[in-house]
């Protein structure tokens, strides 16, 4: 007996005329579970995959468009452009005048937004459900009918310094953070920030940014993620009609060169209008999908994670050192950072502090964890996964954002499974392996006078 | 529909769907920063975080713990009129949970140690908040329009001077003096049926004293007069934060729903006005919006941008003259006939989430908005018209009576920034790290 998503394929590509009329035709290649529901993974013949999981739970629809593009294919002095598209792709298509784009969406009472990072690019709306092929119709417009003219790319570098100053020029956390990834790495494109060097932002032309976008926003290197109150076959006719002519593109072989072994300890410094120091801490970590990935989530929420955590307890309640503490090991392709954050409480130093967390963490690297706090990290990560399916939008994130690093849509509930097989000796080895490498401190130091 | 219930005297509302296995738990209590004492701001919100410092059968790092070990999480919102705890839970252990939060509702220990230990964490993070800009504007952009005396003028931080005046005795004073069953209202969202839910609420309900609580200290907030600049000055600003308003609406007007209407078409979408005019067209702040604030008494219209420190003189004096158009002219019928589709079509995500429902009930109770606030919405909206959209901003908004708040260097930009105000009748400079 077929599943429902398979007799939409056989319905709608039998209803076409076939691919030699030049009509696209649907390939189902995987029904995937995803909590107590499928997600079927289809592929368009241009190359667009096609993530579509059925949630009638509200009569909406979440609609992702994934890129495989971000800021690590980007290179010096072109820094910053994937995510300038975030922006640029809101303007004028060849069938939209500018403003457009919104005003459909807002008109439909659609919520629409986009994010970038260093490995992807996503856009989404979020729609009443009877709006689902407004949102077809205009995504598949900008993936291929974009205009980059001058005046738009002009506003909208102004309105991405605008964005820069707002989250790093004179956001505190947000220059330490920067300036720890510049410090952490240096050959790897994770190097430099999303949002890109500021004049790099000022050199953008029109020609760069169409040679970007005719490179990577192409069908082939898009992942289409469909949640919420649909019917498959309808889904499928309207995608398939709407982005089907689209010619695929030479998606580029990425040219990214593999971070080094950081051998020496690395140290920055900021100074900032602030009242209390703040420090910042890498080590060189693993990619998400390293098998090591876990546990150290798993350490990082026994340490960090909560008012319980162990850190947070000695740190924030007992000693009073700091205001604040976080930990997180990146969520990256290819290997990242394991990062600490602290502020200190004013009159506090870093030199108050270091040593202290020093001792912590070896201590995290030569005893075991107790069965108590292995317990209670797994709890507050599986209420983390199902907390974040609540939405359609939730959902299509999770699902959207496993595809395009890992491959698979719903490597969330694998990682589940993994974190409740966890063992305390696993752990330990973790912070062997991690926090006993050398490490870049970056050091935000209270302007004189400033406060 | 979010079903109604009365358990021991108080409401408790019950939105049930049972798609993922987890519970979501409300309990808000009917006082907040209003009832801070003179002298005392802050009061209100430390007993709340006092709640997850210690009660019986747990000290302050036992309880953390067995909200971790209960598959749980647990928020605290504190605001003038409602302190609430929010919190989620796998199902099977939503009964414990329940017991949980009775216990640190009915029986906090409130020990000198740990409130002492509360007061110094507050007064580091009231001076941490100051290295956020945002933060800044908006803490002086409340001052100035409500006052220092109303509570929506102290907000429910406090200062630093008046958190280190709270001692443990106010705390268990307040306590006892708000934290009573006839003053709580509870909400169920998620995997929980309506029987259970009533069980869960007996469970919480049962740990509270009861007795008569005091009466909403929220008065009609006061008109600040004239065009008002209060400059946050702050050194090495390459970009500035700029809030401008004064008085918006009371849930309760005739004509609430069409000037939040009126308000977003002005600044409420990406299309709207203000952000084609600030964002679109020259690319002068990356976020360009108005707003109307919804609370007991009347709250404040809110308009804001953040552009460059070169920028900023120029783009205040253009929100003015957007602002005075669009009291003075009006809105568009074509204005209109937008923002109606906007607003009734994305209603369905303002209750895509039975979390989301039970909120709209909860704020209906809470806040004492008209019975069919929500449930009317859609009919509310559809009625409006371009006249009532114009006659309630005009009605509404003041362009005379203008509160300026700009979070900037000083030296650099504050004689432009005045001179970008036509009509201004005062300037205020405050340092940024005054309490």
């Amino acid at each position: 007996m077929s599943s429902r998503i398979e007799r939409a394929v056989r319905k709608v590509n039998e209803a076409a005329p076939g691919r030699a009329g030049g009509v696209p035709q649907w390939q189902l290649s995987a029904e995937i579970p995803f909590g107590g529901s499928h997600v079927a993974r289809l592929r368009l013949d241009n190359g667009l995959t096609l993530l579509l999981l059925v949630d009638r739970s509200a009569p909406v629809v979440a609609y992702y468009t994934w890129f495989r593009v971000g800021s690590r294919h980007e290179r010096p002095g072109k820094t910053g452009l994937a995510h300038l598209f975030e922006h640029l792709m809101f303007n004028e298509t060849e069938d939209l005048a500018a403003g457009e784009f919104d005003r459909k969406l807002e008109e439909s009472g659609a919520e629409t937004n986009a994010a970038t990072w260093l490995d992807w690019t996503f856009y989404h709306e979020a729609l009443p459900k009877d709006r689902l092929g407004l949102a077809i119709r205009l995504e598949s417009s900008r993936m291929s009918r974009l205009v980059l003219r001058e005046p738009q790319v002009a506003s909208e570098k102004e309105v991405v310094a605008n964005e820069r100053r707002y989250r790093v020029e004179d956001d505190v956390d947000g220059a330490a953070s920067e300036l720890l990834y510049r410090t952490a790495f240096t050959v790897h494109p994770y190097h430099w920030p999303t949002i890109g060097w500021m004049d790099d932002i000022a050199g953008f032309t029109p020609e760069d940014c169409e040679a970007f976008y005719r490179t990577y926003y192409a069908p082939n290197n898009a992942i289409l993620v469909v949640v919420g109150d649909v019917d498959e076959a309808d889904v499928l006719r309207k995608v398939g009609a709407a982005y089907g002519g689209i010619p695929a593109a030479t998606i580029p072989e990425e040219d990214t060169r593999p971070e080094p072994a950081q051998t020496e300890d690395r140290q920055a410094t900021l100074v900032k209008p602030t009242a209390s120091e703040r420090v910042s801490i890498a080590w060189h970590g693993p990619a998400l999908g390293d098998a090591d990935h876990p546990a150290l989530t798993v350490l990082n929420e026994i340490l960090m994670g909560g008012r319980a955590s162990r850190l947070y307890r000695s740190f924030v309640v007992e000693r009073e050192l700091v205001t604040d503490l976080r930990g997180w090991p990146s969520t990256f392709r290819d290997p990242g950072i394991y990062e600490i954050g602290f502020t200190a409480r004013p009159g506090k130093t870093k030199d108050d502090i270091l040593p202290l967390l020093d001792e912590a963490l070896a201590r995290a690297r030569e005893e075991l964890v107790t069965d108590e706090e292995l317990a209670r990290a797994k709890a507050r990560l599986e209420l983390g996964l199902l907390g974040s399916l609540d939405t359609a939008a939730g959902k299509a994130e999770q699902i959207g954002f496993n595809e395009i690093v890992l491959g698979d849509p719903a490597a969330g509930f694998r990682r589940l499974e993994v974190y409740r097989r966890i063992t305390r000796g696993e752990i330990r080895t973790a912070a062997r392996r991690y926090l006993s490498r050398p490490r870049t401190v970056v050091h935000v130091i209270p302007e004189r006078g400033g406060a | 529909m979010t079903a109604r219930l009365d358990v021991l005297g108080a409401p408790c509302f019950v939105e049930a769907a049972h798609a993922i296995p987890l519970v979501g738990v409300v309990v808000s209590i009917r006082t907040g920063s209003q009832h801070d004492p003179e002298g005392m701001d802050g009061l209100a919100r430390v007993m709340l975080r006092m709640l997850r410092r210690g009660c019986a059968g747990y000290d302050a790092q036992r309880l953390e713990e067995r909200i971790d070990v209960l598959g749980s999480e647990l928020g605290m919102v504190a605001s003038a009129s409602t302190l609430t705890l929010h919190g989620r839970v796998i199902k099977p252990n939503a009964a414990a949970f329940c017991d949980l939060l009775a216990s640190m509702l009915g029986a906090p220990t409130f020990t000198d140690e740990e409130v002492g230990r509360l007061l110094r964490e507050t007064a580091a993070e009231l001076t941490e908040a100051r290295d956020s800009d945002p933060a800044l504007a908006h803490i002086a952009f409340r001052r100035a329009v409500f006052g220092g005396e109303h509570p929506f003028g102290r907000g429910s931080s406090g200062r630093i001077s008046t958190v280190a005046r709270i001692d443990a005795d106010a705390v268990r004073a307040f306590h006892r003096a708000h934290v009573l069953r006839s003053n709580v209202v509870l909400g169920f969202s998620g995997d929980v049926t309506e029987a259970e839910a009533g069980a869960l609420s007996h469970r919480i309900l049962g740990a509270l004293a009861d007795g008569p609580h005091p009466p909403d200290a929220i008065l009609p907030p006061p008109v600040a007069r004239g065009r008002r600049l209060v400059f946050v000055d702050k050194p090495a600003r390459t970009q500035t934060q700029i809030l401008c308003g004064g008085l918006g609406t009371h849930p309760h007007d005739p004509d609430h729903v069409a000037l939040a209407a009126g308000t977003a078409i002005f600044g409420g979408t990406f299309t709207s006005r203000l952000m084609k005019e600030v964002r679109s067209k020259r690319g002068w702040s990356y976020g360009a919006s108005a707003r109307v604030a919804i609370e007991r008494a009347r709250h404040a219209f809110t308009m804001g941008t953040f552009p460059a420190a070169t920028d900023a003189a120029a783009c205040l004096a253009l929100e003015i003259d957007l602002l005075e158009r669009w009291v003075r002219g009006g809105v568009t019928p074509r204005e209109v006939a937008f923002i109606k589709k906007f607003l009734t079509r994305s209603h369905a995500f303002d209750v895509d989430t039975p979390s989301k429902r039970l909120h709209e009930a909860l704020d209906v109770e809470l806040l004492h908005l008209p019975a069919t606030y929500h449930s009317g919405y859609l009919d509310h909206v559809r009625g409006i018209t371009k006249d009532a959209v114009d006659q309630a901003v005009t009605t509404r908004i003041s362009t005379d009576d203008l509160t300026i708040v700009v979070v900037g260097t000083a030296r650099d930009i504050l004689d432009a920034v005045k001179a970008a105000v036509p009509a201004l009748a005062s300037t205020e400079v405050l340092p940024f790290d005054r309490d």
